[in-house]
């Protein structure tokens, strides 16, 4: 059985066997097949030979699922794909590890629920049909759900309902491309295929009008889930109310499977009309950076103001995309990868604190350095490195978007990869360097540093837990400040990695940004004519 | 501006050497970082006694060692050594936009003249805060020296590093250790906020650097300095926009990172951090990352002119602005601060008006006696229980045990006030004699303007001497008595001891010999050796606006009332100072009643009557940029809070949403709006779904 398999069915294999046994056992079941998992994706990452060819690589050859319409059961990664798998796998056993004080009730659904999610998202990254990279997709929903449902918090009901509601309204654009694609194409050619390398080729062969209808309704659905400027407004809500290893999960890997989909199918699937819609998008993302960046500023729930700030990175993770050109690509995965280790570790901690002192009210909390500098020390860590402090990881993926966004225009770029952005696009968006050290440090400053200020209620029981973190939490936020130490200091490694499958997916784009830019040329030519 | 190009290829594009052979010198970079990685755990594990200070003093003083070492075998070229890789990129055919940033140093002999002062003053303060700091060894002892650490380590990355981004990372780098290091006393609100502020202010100028590099990136295609120099010599000098921008966005980052107008306003708030932090990091090293930017990419300025006048006015303006404000405070900190302010002001001016070897000299003499100041300041500090207001201090030259210190703060004052034959009045006489000796009119009113700057820091600096060491005992002890037993009844002001006295003595014969260069030169007329050090480096001398190739000595330049322009800079700063002090000494030790009563008259007096208040408040800055840049952006983000929340999110998400719901009564008993039975539903179509599939699948198989 390939390694592939393995990520998936080893999760839910746990789901059942969680159900079966006695509930004091779920949380090691999960622990050891979430261990399993990463065994088997690490065991794929050390020879793994998409690194070198950036194609997809496949331990085995599709198995026909329904061959009447070309589904088949194939699983593959290219050097991406493997990454965010990599990504999930490394977080999902520190979530359950994480969860182990924090979820008291019903623990044998929640771990089993966990479980589900994670083969989820793992069958997402790993399809290399579009069916079935959308079964899983959507099908994270549905265990999302019920965490939020069942373990979130106050507003747990309606926050559940919006989450569903809002990214399933954006799946649907999603599933009708891919279907409409499936469709046209065996229309076109009589063959019933959804692999998505097979769809990609024939999205390129469609006309721009055609590509410019496909790609809003693509990268339109995938940006709910990223989620872009003005289709937001779920995020805040549901990170808030799910219980920390939701919050981590959606935040780490759940929004990065939105920019994983315009990486790998709306962007090569019509690459006219990406090239098209890019200004539009960009103008987006970048008014999104200084937008979410004030209004974090303005949050006194910690989690909140975590949860926009994410709205603000991803932003620029996608203005990363639209560059067009590998240093933007490369730095937008590389960002994606990043910004679910330091988001991911900053629920965590918050999530640590909240155990302790069942608030996540920043007036309510202060100077808690004194009472925890353990946590305090990670705390911090993690914060600089989401405000992209050199040295740590954010910072290699944010300066890479932002470089690549600044030299993507026609004028001085290298003549190999124009681009439709430019600096004026960079600047704009780096002022959130500016905006995200205001409000990271504010918060900082309140909960860390200062005259220590603990809420008094005698409403909850004692957690049971010690004043500082425990063995078991610093082993759970250890591997992640390694992470973000080792990504931030010898990016190299990961970065040459990503460049061939980011090089590979930009194969389209020089030609059709050199005719868009001609075009545009010729447009002004005439228009300056016709007024002479 | 072509003879300055020519001088500018033939210095700075020679050869630039791979020195593989001296790759031992990427332990100055290793050995703080390895001690600052060692001092964290010591926090963290709660490592009780002087562990900390010990690693941090040895790991500095081998850095040092090995600056020195490497100074004895100083190639003639900058050499550039390639330690490992960070962060590369090679796409296309063309190397044009190869990303190149690896881990790689890039020496010449600025760099080595800045890593001298750095090293050696970070070693002796580091050893000073080892006492000063003994009162924390159970609480943040650890802590302290790994911000240190963090510190020497990013600025050795500023200074030696061989491309932007490594500069870029020293520069944050630095920005962090001083927001460590300033909140050091978390408890503290106004220490938090002081940091917090140090670190937003700060960022304001490094997002000028991220932009100043990447549009160097894209103008000349590398940001290596090994490649960046003799592109941009090669550059054709007619620089479109993009290229003419570079410099100004360079500058906003010295602004913020050296605290000029009108990023200056984080540096006075910074000294509510330890006093050796101040003096290392607020007076002495970090705050010249700005002049060692701009010094060092001083080829970019030159194909800019313009850009170099703004420096120079900004310079100038600053020294005046902070030393009006330093007169008017009451905080001894507080003092040092602004005047740091000015005097960075002078360097900046120096850089302006071309006299890099000036600005240089000027940071290099600045960076001992203003540590030395702070030093003093932090002894006085540390043995009256932090009393640092100059209404409350006096006389403390009769107090046992501070004879020593009050002699060493008379030195650092009559070297502040750049008394004749002091190290300051060599240095700051070279750019003030620039300015005065210019071509340029409005060069010349600037040179004026220090000029009457000198003035008034002879003042402010002997007003702190005077009222704070000399006149008669007085004194009242602050609030944060460390000793439990130290009760004010029976308050004695305890002298330091050798961990403090030795590093305070080496930085004052440090400060003494920093003149040494300035003596050579006026008097056995040998190159002075500051120049000699830059010269071959980027920063390179004479190539500025004020004259065509020769600034060094004035020579061709304007007469300034009929002296050449050295001479009447000398002459004329002496002068000035004398005034200044003779005015400290009236009105601060002789008649100390007169200073009252001036002040007195001043406020009574229509028209100026607000001047000595509003000084007092920092003409009210801090203020105006709150009203006029904080507040609007606070509630320009309410407002979107509120947007976001009930206009997008409660008017059209959730009007959208409940649209269907009138529709949806039909299928009520399915969606019955619980929330549980949405996704039961979903689950159960998609299973529903899936066993449809199998079911093909096995009927496909057969």
């Amino acid at each position: 059985m390939s390694a592939a398999w393995i990520t998936i069915l080893a999760p839910l294999l746990g789901a059942l066997l969680i159900g079966l046994s006695p509930a004091k056992a779920a949380r090691w079941i999960a622990l050891s097949v979430s261990g399993v998992a990463l065994a088997a994706i690490l065991q794929l990452v050390m020879n793994f030979p998409g690194w070198k060819s950036g194609l997809f690589e496949s331990e085995a050859n599709p198995v026909p699922f329904l061959p009447e319409f070309g589904i088949t059961l194939w699983l593959g990664y290219d050097s991406v794909a493997i990454m965010l798998a990599l990504l999930n796998a490394v977080l999902v056993p520190l979530c359950v590890l994480g969860s182990f004080s924090a979820i008291r009730e019903r623990e044998r659904e929640y771990y089993a629920w966990f479980m589900v999610l994670s083969a989820s998202i793992m069958l997402a990254f790993a399809s290399r049909d579009a069916i079935l990279f959308y079964i899983g997709y959507e099908f994270t929903l549905v265990p999302m759900v019920f965490l939020i449902a069942i373990w979130g918090g106050p507003e747990r009901k309606s926050a559940a309902t919006k989450y569903f509601l809002y990214t399933f309204f954006g799946s649907i654009f999603v599933l009708g491309a891919i279907l409409w694609l499936g469709v046209s194409m065996h229309a076109a050619t009589g063959v019933w295929n959804f692999d998505i390398d097979a769809l990609i080729a024939y999205g390129q062969s469609l006309p721009a009008s055609t590509q410019w209808w496909l790609f809003l309704c693509l990268a339109g659905g995938f940006a709910v889930k990223v989620p872009i400027f003005q289709l937001h407004t779920w995020l805040p809500l549901a990170h808030d109310q799910a219980p920390t290893g939701g919050s981590v999960i959606l935040a780490g890997t759940l929004l990065k499977l939105g920019t994983y989909g315009i990486f790998r199918i709306a962007l090569p699937c019509a690459p006219e009309g990406a090239v098209a819609l890019a200004p539009f998008f960009a103008v987006l993302c970048v008014i999104a950076v200084v937008y979410a960046s004030l209004i974090c500023w303005v949050q006194r729930d910690v989690k909140r103001l975590i949860a926009y700030s994410s709205i603000g990175h991803l932003a620029l993770c996608v203005l990363g995309l639209f560059a067009f050109n590998p240093i933007g690509a490369e730095g937008s995965v590389y960002y994606m990868v990043n910004h679910g280790i330091s988001t991911g570790a900053l629920f965590l901690c918050i999530g640590m604190v909240y155990e302790r002192y069942h608030t996540k009210d920043m007036e309510r909390l202060g100077g808690l350095v004194k009472r925890m500098p353990i946590w305090a020390f990670f705390m911090g860590l993690f914060t600089f490195a989401s405000l992209g402090l050199p040295g740590l990881n954010g910072f290699v993926g944010e300066v890479l978007c932002l470089m690549g966004t600044f030299i993507a225009d026609s004028g001085s770029t290298p003549d190999n990869y124009p681009g439709v952005l430019g600096p004026w696009y960079a600047t704009v968006a780096a002022s959130g360097l500016v905006l995200a050290a205001m409000y990271l440090l504010i918060m900082l400053g309140k909960i860390v540093w200062g005259p220590l200020t603990e809420p008094h209620d005698d409403h909850h029981a004692p957690s049971g837990l010690s004043v500082d973190l425990n063995w078991r939490e610093i082993g759970v936020l250890a591997p992640l400040a390694v992470l973000c130490l080792w990504l931030g200091l010898a990016p190299g490694y990961v970065l040459s990695n990503l460049e061939p499958a980011c090089t590979r997916m930009l194969a389209p784009f020089p030609a059709i940004v050199q005719a868009h830019i001609a075009a545009d040329v010729q447009t002004a030519h005439d228009s300056e004519k016709e007024q002479n | 501006m072509t003879p300055m190009l020519a001088l500018v290829s033939s210095d700075v594009t020679t050869a630039v050497v791979d020195g593989a052979a001296f790759s031992w010198l990427g332990w100055t970079l290793a050995l703080p970082a390895i001690s600052a990685v060692l001092c964290t755990l010591c926090a963290l594990l709660k490592v009780p006694g002087k562990l900390p200070a010990m690693l941090t003093v040895a790991s500095l003083g081998a850095s040092f060692a090995l600056v020195l070492q490497f100074y004895q075998q100083m190639p003639a070229t900058p050499i550039t050594i390639h330690l490992a890789e960070w962060m590369s990129f090679s796409w296309g055919p063309t190397d044009f936009h190869a990303l190149q940033a690896p881990l790689a140093l890039y020496i010449d002999r600025l760099t080595v003249f800045w890593m001298l002062f750095v090293t050696g003053l970070g070693t002796l303060i580091a050893l000073y805060a080892s006492e000063y700091m003994e009162a924390d060894v159970k609480s943040g002892y650890a802590r302290f020296f790994a911000g240190v650490s963090i510190f020497l380590f990013s600025m050795t990355a500023l200074v030696m590093g061989g491309n932007l981004l490594l500069l870029y990372l020293g520069w944050e780098g630095v920005g962090l250790a001083s927001y460590l290091l300033i909140g050091y006393y978390y408890t503290r609100p106004a220490a938090v906020a002081a940091a917090k502020k140090a670190f937003i202010v700060n960022r304001i100028g490094d997002l000028g650097l991220a932009l100043g590099l990447f549009l160097t990136w894209r103008c000349y295609g590398t940001i290596e300095f090994s490649e960046l120099f003799s592109r941009i010599a090669s550059a054709p000098s007619n620089a479109p926009w993009d290229e003419a921008l570079i410099p100004y966005l360079f500058m906003l980052g010295a602004f913020g990172k050296s605290a000029q107008i009108p990023l200056y306003v984080w540096l006075p708030d910074a000294m509510e951090g330890p006093t050796p932090v101040s003096a290392l990091i607020h007076a002495a090293t970090m705050v010249t990352a700005g002049v060692y930017l701009i010094a060092r990419m001083y080829p970019i300025f030159l194909v800019q002119p313009d850009a170099l006048v703004v420096v120079a006015w900004v310079g100038g303006s600053t020294a005046l602005l902070a030393a009006t404000i330093g007169m008017a405070q009451f905080d001894l900190k507080r003092v040092w601060a602004y005047s740091t302010i000015s005097q960075l002001g002078y360097m900046f001016l120096g850089l302006g008006v071309g006299t890099t070897f000036g600005a240089c000299y000027h940071t290099f003499t600045h960076a001992f006696f203003k540590a030395l100041l702070f030093l003093t300041a932090g002894a006085v500090m540390h043995g009256f229980a932090g009393q640092l207001d100059l209404r409350h201090l006096s006389g403390l030259r009769r107090v046992p045990g501070f004879r020593l210190v009050s002699w060493l703060a008379l030195l650092g004052c009559l070297w502040l006030a750049a008394i004749p034959f002091s190290a300051a009045y060599f240095s700051k006489d070279t750019i003030l004699a620039t300015a005065l000796g210019s071509d340029r009119a409005d060069f010349r009113f600037l040179g004026w303007m220090g000029l009457f700057t000198a003035g008034l820091t002879a003042y402010y600096t002997f007003r702190i001497w005077f009222r704070v060491f000399a006149g008669p005992v007085h004194f009242v002890p602050g609030n944060d008595s460390h000793d439990a037993d130290h009760a004010h009844a029976k308050f004695h002001p305890h002298g330091p001891r050798w961990a403090i006295r030795l590093p305070l003595i080496l930085i004052a014969i440090g400060a003494v010999l920093s003149g040494l260069p300035g003596y050579i030169e006026t008097f056995a007329h040998k190159e002075n050796w500051a120049q000699w050090m830059i010269a071959g480096s980027s920063a390179v001398e004479g190539a500025g606006l004020s004259h065509g190739g020769h600034a060094e000595h004035a020579d061709h330049g304007h007469l300034v009332l009929g002296m050449d322009a050295h001479k009447a800079a000398s002459l004329l700063s002496g002068i000035l100072g004398a005034i200044g002090i003779g005015i400290a000494f009236w009105i601060h030790l002789a008649r100390r009643s007169a200073a009252d009563s001036i002040r007195r008259t001043i406020e009574h007096t229509p028209l100026i009557g607000w001047i000595p208040r509003a000084a007092e408040r920092k003409w009210y800055v801090d203020e105006v940029y709150h009203a006029a840049f904080r507040m609007p952006l606070w509630m320009t983000a309410h407002v979107l809070h509120f947007i976001d929340k009930h206009i997008v999110d409660a008017g059209v998400v959730d009007g959208i949403g409940r649209a269907p719901a009138s529709l949806g009564r039909v299928f009520r008993p399915l969606y019955g709006g619980a929330l549980q039975s949405y996704a039961v539903t979903m689950a159960g179509g998609i299973g529903l779904i899936l066993v449809w599939l199998v079911w093909n699948w096995v009927r496909g198989v057969h």
